[in-house]
């Protein structure tokens, strides 16, 4: 019995180049995440710090987010409550057609994937353009990204480039980045020029002021709020910073722990609306607030969305954003799906080695892998186990505790050696797929000590 | 107003263990040369920034850098090469095509090239629609890290105000570098 993470894998992996540019790609991001990090000395307080202030955010949540909506207020803001992803997208609706909004123009926003906003808008008729590049090529295609911070990792320059000379008219078989990336922009000019709503997320709102703000590389946040009188904000509840000084550890760690950069070129903060103009926030719990009650997975909370854990873990760099089942993919995406439903996202506990690489690198330090280990140990409770493997275990647990049996057992293990291939890739070993079986050594390390044959050198 | 409630009590009824905020002082970088350090990182992140020499004319100094921009819009006195006035316009659309906008910069950041600007024209969409943007900044205002930065702006009230470090950039396809996404295609900053 494979999970649906393991089937999806082995497609991603038929494809050897692309895996391998991928495994690749991603680590050297986590590379220059290391490198960053090595710059500061202090890099590790900070982490130790930034979790402290979300623990600290999330336990006392009420009160900043009241304080955070009524100083946006203050300001003039127009603060929302969305209780779900239906409500959230309803408010949506309800402010741009009060305001005949025909095109809205869209910054990357993972709150919007999750409440499944596009569709939505566009069943009522609203022209929705995504402005990030990345995102607009997945819209194009008709996909969804898959990683939150690089979200059209898995597609080659080629297929950018077809993909452009079909809707951007981009000369044939020019598929060079720095082409495609500048018909693009020429493009989505023309969507900023015309439209008539934007839309952000937000990386952070800060409690004491009532601001939002926004990082991006693009700018694309910033175009599309600054050329359209209403702009309106997803944020999910987690995002509350208490204040400015706060924001100083969090802007410190975000980029260079998603993308290794100092800092992304554009760190926007929007206090008030621009004259003449709205400004709305849709504040979103959509099942956050019942995490905080989980003393098991509270954690989770702290997450700031930096992707960190993505580039890093072995098992995602090596199977793609899509092996997983949950929208948001690798370490953290496999902990939020169980916390948003166990019995649909069960499927990709298994995608984890617990190598506690996420661990060692999340900015606010998250027990990401701990978590992993917890709901997999559950998983009988949710008649998820797997059969085979539980099977397996026993069998396993039989013996090592039988010391005399498992020698026996040992010093027959080459045979193994020997065996037709099916004895041993069968369907009862299902670690046996995609695993190859190392030879067993013709005498056990145990037999040889005993014999004298293994000897302390005396080495200076 | 029911949704907020029902939050606000959902959040409440998960009573967790309560967790003190932290003390933030941190022990952070500082330079020797803030303004050295200002000047190598945002070479480093795509942009460029130089110090005006004594005696040297600002506006001679831009003039060489951009000789053929014809449409240049800043709102600062200072600056006497032919330009327009783009607080003069109600409409940010029309600011698409400025070819080369020069602005002032409030402080910068040495440990990242940031370089924060609270709104300062009357269209903040200046910042990000032109096609090279010059960012002037007084080099006595150069901060270590972001923990300064913010102590800086803590009293302070903008309605919009950015940190920009470098050229707008991307890396969406296949991770390569490409400067000139959807904002300025080229940042200079001058100190002086
Ligand atoms: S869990 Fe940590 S490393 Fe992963 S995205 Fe969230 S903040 Fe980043």
């Amino acid at each position: 019995m494979s999970t649906k993470h393991a089937k999806s894998a082995t497609l991603f992996i038929r494809n050897r180049e692309q895996e391998q540019w991928h495994n690749e790609t991603l680590w050297f991001v986590r590379q220059k995440r290391d490198n960053m990090a090595m710059r500061i000395p202090e890099w590790e307080d900070l982490r130790e710090l930034a979790g402290k202030i979300k623990m600290h955010t999330v336990s006392r949540l009420d009160f900043y987010l009241e304080m955070f909506s009524s100083e946006a207020e203050r300001n003039g803001i127009t603060v929302h409550w969305a209780k779900d992803a239906r409500e959230h997208n309803e408010i949506v609706y309800s402010i741009l057609e009060k305001h005949q909004v025909k095109k809205l123009v869209k910054s990357k926003s993972m709150l919007t994937e999750e409440c499944l906003l596009n569709p939505y808008l566009i069943e009522k008729g609203i022209e929705v353009v995504e402005s990030d590049l990345g995102e607009r090529i997945l819209q194009l295609m008709g996909e969804h990204p898959s990683h939150i911070v690089m979200p059209a990792i898995h597609k080659k320059r080629e297929e950018v480039g077809k993909l452009f000379e079909e809707k951007m008219d981009s000369e044939k078989g020019n598929s060079d980045p720095t082409y495609l990336t500048h018909t693009a922009r020429r493009y989505l000019r023309r969507e900023f020029l015309t439209a008539d709503a934007a839309m952000t997320g937000a990386n952070f709102g800060v409690a004491q002021t009532g601001e939002v703000v926004v990082c991006t590389n693009e700018g694309n946040a910033d175009m599309g709020t600054s050329l359209c009188k209403l702009h309106i904000v997803s944020m999910g509840i987690e995002k509350i910073v208490p204040d400015l000084k706060s924001l100083g550890v969090f802007t410190r760690l975000l980029a260079r722990s998603a993308t290794g950069q100092p800092s992304t070129t554009y760190t926007s903060h929007y206090r008030k609306p621009k004259e003449g103009g709205e400004m709305h926030i849709v504040i979103v719990d959509n099942g956050r607030s019942e995490i905080k009650g989980d003393s098991e997975h509270v954690q989770t909370l702290k997450c700031i969305r930096c992707g960190a854990c993505m580039n890093t873990c072995p098992v995602y760099r090596r199977s793609g954003g899509y092996s997983y089942t949950y929208f948001i993919p690798g370490p953290v995406g496999i902990n939020l799906g169980m916390l948003k439903c166990p019995g649909k996202y069960y499927d990709n506990v298994s995608a984890c080695s617990l190598c506690y690489s996420c661990n060692n690198v999340c900015p606010v330090k998250i027990d990401l892998a701990d978590q992993i280990y917890r709901w997999r140990q559950n998983l009988d409770s949710l008649r998820k186990a797997d059969r085979t493997k539980k099977l397996m275990s026993k069998g396993m647990k039989f013996l090592f505790t039988r010391p005399a049996l498992y020698r026996t057992v040992l010093k027959m293990a080459p045979a193994i050696n020997y065996l037709p291939r099916i004895f041993v890739y069968n369907k009862l070993n299902a670690w046996g797929y995609g695993r190859e079986l190392p030879r067993f050594a013709g005498e056990s390390f145990t037999s040889m000590w005993k014999k004298g044959k293994i000897r302390k050198t005396n080495k200076q | 107003m029911s949704s907020k409630n029902d939050i606000i009590n959902n959040i409440r009824r998960h009573v967790s263990t309560e967790y003190d905020m932290p003390e933030i002082r941190v022990e952070a970088v500082k330079f020797d040369n803030p303004v050295a350090e200002f000047l190598e990182i945002s070479r480093s992140v795509g942009g460029d920034a130089v110090m005006l020499k004594e005696g040297e004319d600002i506006n001679t100094f831009i003039r060489a850098l951009y000789p053929k921009a014809v449409t240049v819009a800043t709102n600062l006195s200072g600056i006497t090469i032919p330009s327009f006035n783009p607080d003069e316009t109600d409409d940010p659309h029309s600011l698409d095509g400025v070819e080369l906008a020069i602005v002032k910069g409030e402080f910068g950041v040495a440990e990242n090239g940031c370089v924060w600007i609270p709104q300062n024209v009357k269209q903040k969409a200046l910042y990000f629609i032109a096609e090279n943007l010059v960012i002037v900044l007084d080099k006595n205002r150069i901060v270590n890290n972001m923990h300064e930065a913010y102590e800086r702006i803590a009293a302070s009230d903008y309605g919009f105000g950015v940190y920009i470090s470098g050229p707008s950039k991307t890396a969406d396809i296949e991770q390569a570098l490409v400067i000139g996404a959807h904002g300025a295609k080229s940042v200079m900053i001058i100190l002086y």
